[in-house]
């Protein structure tokens, strides 16, 4: 038998026993030994296993910090981050999945379902008004505030309702009398009905961002709201023909009684470039920032600032589309064989229609924004699109959980490496300083005061913001890594000093002299080993206390920048009391995980420390 | 001792010089053009031959022709003067503008230092006299669970849970805006705004010193002559603060004095979450607003702070204990 295998051999045993060792004692297989047996047999690393498994603390904190690392190491594959995304209409949003949850009272008798940016609006047939989702706009706009009487503080009577309209933050409904309500946010007077509409027989109502838009009984259009925003003509050449409107965030389109699709704005743009030779058009719908139309044929078209999200790849259908609904980023179509079709941007599954849709008969479908309605012949509501939050959503409507995710891997990494760093330089210059003594020794030593002696946090926000000015964000993540390494490393590199200081005397190290052993070679492969313990300790706690100094750097503004997050940063936006107290969720949940984590692996440090040396355990 | 001390200071001058390097070093690194900035509003009123020369005399006058050695040597100048440089925020020489802030700090951290220390040593030494008790084991948790968490999220707790949710405090700032009334009636006003800071920093000093404290108390209470102390028939209240814990002292002291240091730049989150005009503020916005003359003298500051400290950290070792001097 050569050496290698011999080596071989020893490697496996101890492999396999290293293994038993786990899984025996995971699942208790291996029966128990009794005391003399086991001491005979233990090597140091099964004691100091078996100690730290003993120890109910320090696991819980193994098990909740292993966890807590997997999902934040998997979670960004199945939620990856798209740094540059922001959606003005899912700011600040309440965690929660009931953007969709529809009330049971309005099943099958659905006359009209409205969909906002996170609440939809919905009259039965028996002119009842229904409000869900998450209606508190802003700090002071909810939507579920009814319009009340101006003199009397009372809740205006409005009859049967049969139409309603949502808008971005306000929301506009009609009844049977011809009569109209608007509430929500009227800043712009989006919500104020103007009284020339008050003896005009009104079809239909459309509201869109910030304005609103009655389409009247003979064909004509009337507009309210933001008039600086919205590009809206009101003597375009088609008052009198209108048969529908649709609104997108800044513009207006009208579909005329001969099956024109025509813009309602007074201003050249990509919206009044609607395509030629369309035919005639049955039905029109807008999305945020494009427009479409569907000929008698099953055409649709589509123009506008259509977007990389995919607004104007129509889907080949078996059938002919004859309805068109349009929502924020996302067209939904409806066919002559009741198939629904979805296209556009999908990330929150708005434009995947599921099965059970397609399998269902449906006879209308409400969309809006980031959510669908699907109305089934016999009455019942399927939904798809975007539920909710799981953890709400940040000042510039991006995903908390999603960040939760992408930001933990990202203080994770941060932390792992300023261990490294430090740890690496602490080893070599605690080793050098205890084994070679002397001037070495005096040199480390004074440059290991100096570091020690920095007041920490201040300086690292000196060298972020001094050296990191002119860096991209990525460098500067990289900085910080480096800051926090070059910073921390004294106290591990005296540790490490003593312990060597304390091996340095002993008879292998002399053995390994008298036999010629390099120095270098003494240090790294004959002391070093017999220290790692002490080393591993310290290096657990200092990557709890990296992870807290990167929170608190990036809290300050000094450390990771925003669009990447980290658990720190996310906390950057949060130090105002309003936010504090109207938006909890935007603190709450990253304080809650980064604190959590923190406490498990010190727990670990701690756990560890008794583990490795029993006699911390007498105290 | 006194050669031993000559010797530290000698030390500790080296020390500062070399930082001092460090810091112009680093502070030259920053791009930008103060001479650029400063005739900047002149472009419109001057030629531009004579913009061009009044750059060059700017260049001249702020002495950024010099090579960087030079340039060292007249901010060193500068220094030992007492001219910490002009804020270009400000518009004042930063000597005068550091003053209130430092002492606003300075008002904060003696206090917190004082709560902290009236409650982390006497509950450390509980501690460790009743080692492994419930209590102890609660606080152990507890401590952990102090030092893990960072101040901030402390500080978000309690203004959502004291100042927005009760209403006792108020969120921020150091005092009532026109307030009027006896001297007495503007401390207890300030005590108001000052509550809530120093809660939060109370607390997230707590776990640290106290598990430290515990520890080398413990450590004290194994040794022999705890033993013999105690079979000598010495009251256990003699035995505990006259044998073990003049002995647990040496490394708490350096713990201790590490935090009195701290009384100058411990509260820099703080100051910033509840809006109080201190020095930890005063840097982060002077960084913010790139004013980097006082960026750098507060950094200087804070390193002689921090040199000083451990001067006073060795020779306090000297004082507590007579063995350590003998060494030296």
């Amino acid at each position: 038998m050569s050496t290698k295998q011999v080596n071989d051999n020893k490697d496996n045993k101890n492999k396999s026993s290293f293994l038993r060792l786990l899984l025996g004692n995971l699942f208790g297989s291996r029966k128990e030994l009794s005391l003399m047996e086991e001491e005979q047999v233990q090597s140091p690393l099964r004691t100091v296993v078996k100690t730290f498994k003993s120890n109910k603390v320090a696991m819980t904190g193994f098990v909740l910090f292993i966890v807590i690392l997997l999902t934040v190491l998997i979670g960004p594959i199945f939620k990856p981050i798209d740094l540059s995304f922001s959606e003005t209409s899912q700011q600040n949003i309440a965690p929660g999945y009931d953007l969709m949850e529809y009330p049971d009272a309005i099943v099958g008798k659905v006359a009209d379902i409205a969909v906002g940016p996170t609440f939809s609006v919905a009259t039965s047939t028996d002119g009842q008004l229904y409000i869900w989702g998450k209606t508190r706009v802003t700090g002071v706009v909810d939507i579920r505030n009814l319009p009340r009487d101006q003199n009397t503080k009372q809740l205006i009577d409005m009859g049967n309702l049969v139409r309603v309209a949502a808008g971005f933050d306000h929301a506009i409904a009609l009844n049977d009398q011809g009569q109209l309500f608007g509430w929500g946010n009227d800043r712009q007077r989006q919500a104020t009905i103007p009284m020339e509409l008050n003896n005009t027989k009104i079809k239909d109502i459309y509201a869109g961002y910030q304005s609103s838009l009655v389409l009247t009984e003979d064909g004509r259009s009337v507009y309210f709201g933001n008039t600086m925003n919205n590009d809206y003509n009101e003597f375009h050449p088609y008052q009198g023909k209108l048969a529908k409107i649709a609104v997108t965030a800044d513009a207006a389109m009208g579909l005329t009684v001969d099956g024109e699709a025509v813009y309602l704005g007074a201003q050249q743009s990509s919206y009044s470039r609607i395509p030629e030779n369309m035919g005639k058009v049955v039905d029109i719908a807008a999305t945020a920032s494009t427009m479409a139309a569907v000929n008698e044929d099953g055409q649709v078209f589509v123009w506008g600032n259509i977007s990389v999200q995919g607004e104007g790849t129509v889907p080949e259908t078996d059938s002919k589309i004859v309805k068109i609904y349009g929502g924020r980023y996302h067209y939904t179509a409806l066919t002559e064989n009741n198939d629904v079709v979805g296209w556009g941007a999908d990330y929150y599954k708005q434009a995947t229609v599921p099965s059970s849709v397609n399998s269902a008969d449906i006879e209308t479908i409400y969309s809006g924004f980031y959510q669908n309605y699907g109305i089934t012949k016999d009455g019942q509501i399927l939904t798809w699109g975007l539920k909710g939050y799981l953890f709400g959503t940040d000042e510039l409507g991006r995903d908390i959980f999603t960040r939760l995710l992408n930001g933990g891997r990202m203080s994770m990494t941060i932390g792992a490496v300023a261990v490294i760093i430090s740890t690496t330089i602490g080893i070599v210059v605690g080793a050098l300083s205890g084994f070679f003594g002397g001037k070495i020794d005096l040199v480390l030593q004074r440059l290991s005061e100096v570091v020690s002696s920095l007041p920490f946090l201040p300086f690292a926000m000196i060298l972020s913001a001094l050296i990191g000015n002119s860096m991209e964000s990525n460098q500067k993540i990289g900085l910080i890594m480096v800051i926090l390494g070059l910073l921390s490393w004294p106290s591990l590199q005296r540790l490490v000093r003593a312990q060597v200081l304390s091996v340095r005397e002993q008879e292998y190290v002399i053995a390994a002299r008298a036999l010629g052993v390099k120095e270098m070679n003494i240090v790294f492969k004959h002391i070093l080993p017999n220290v790692i313990s002490v080393i591993i300790v310290s290096a657990t706690l200092s990557f709890a206390s990296s992870m807290l100094t990167e929170s608190s750097l990036s809290y300050l503004g000094f450390g990771v920048q925003a669009p990447q997050p980290t658990w720190g940063n996310m906390l950057y936006g949060a130090n105002n009391s309003i936010v504090i107290q109207n938006y909890w969720w935007r603190w709450v949940f990253a304080s809650i995980v980064l604190g959590i984590c923190v406490i498990c692996i010190n727990l670990v440090g701690d756990g560890l420390r008794d583990a490795i040396d029993p006699k911390s355990q007498e105290r | 001792m006194l050669k031993y001390t000559s010797k530290r200071i000698l030390y500790m001058i080296f020390v500062f010089s070399i930082m001092s390097v460090i810091l112009f070093s680093l502070y030259d690194m920053i791009p930008g053009d103060p001479a650029r900035a400063e005739v900047e509003t002149l472009k419109e009123l001057l030629k531009p031959d004579e913009y061009q020369r009044a750059y060059e005399q700017a260049r001249e006058r702020l002495g950024l022709n010099d090579p960087t050695h030079i340039r060292y040597g007249k901010w060193v100048k500068g220094l030992l003067k007492g001219d910490l440089g002009m804020s270009a925020v400000h518009k004042q020489p930063v000597a005068k503008i550091i003053g209130t802030p430092l002492k606003n700090t300075i008002f904060i951290n003696i206090f917190a230092v004082i709560i902290g220390l009236g409650i982390t040593i006497p509950l450390g030494i509980y501690c460790a006299i009743k080692k492994n008790s419930t209590f102890d084991k609660a606080v152990q948790v507890l401590t952990i669970v102090g030092y893990s968490i960072p101040v901030f999220i402390f500080a978000l707790l309690f203004i959502y849970l004291f100042a927005v949710k009760l209403g006792w405090f108020p969120v921020s700032g150091m005092a009532t805006p026109n307030f009027k009334g006896t001297e007495w009636q503007a401390f207890l006003d300030k005590l108001k705004y000052l509550v809530l800071p120093l809660g939060v920093m109370t607390i997230g000093s707590l776990g640290g010193i106290t598990r430290y404290v515990r520890a080398a108390m413990a450590d004290a209470l194994t040794m022999d002559y705890i033993k013999t102390a105690r079979a000598k028939g010495l009251k256990e209240k003699v035995v505990i603060f006259s044998h073990a814990w003049r002995n647990a002292l040496l490394p708490v002291v350096t713990l201790l004095i590490g935090w009195f240091m701290s009384i100058f730049y411990g509260s820099l989150i703080i100051e910033r979450m509840f809006a109080l005009n201190g020095l930890g503020k005063l840097l982060i916005d002077s960084l913010n607003n790139q004013d980097y003359p006082v960026v750098m003298a507060i950094q200087l500051f804070y390193i002689v702070i921090a040199l000083t400290g451990n001067l006073i950290t060795d020779l306090s070792y000297g004082i507590v204990d007579p063995r350590v001097r003998v060494n030296k």
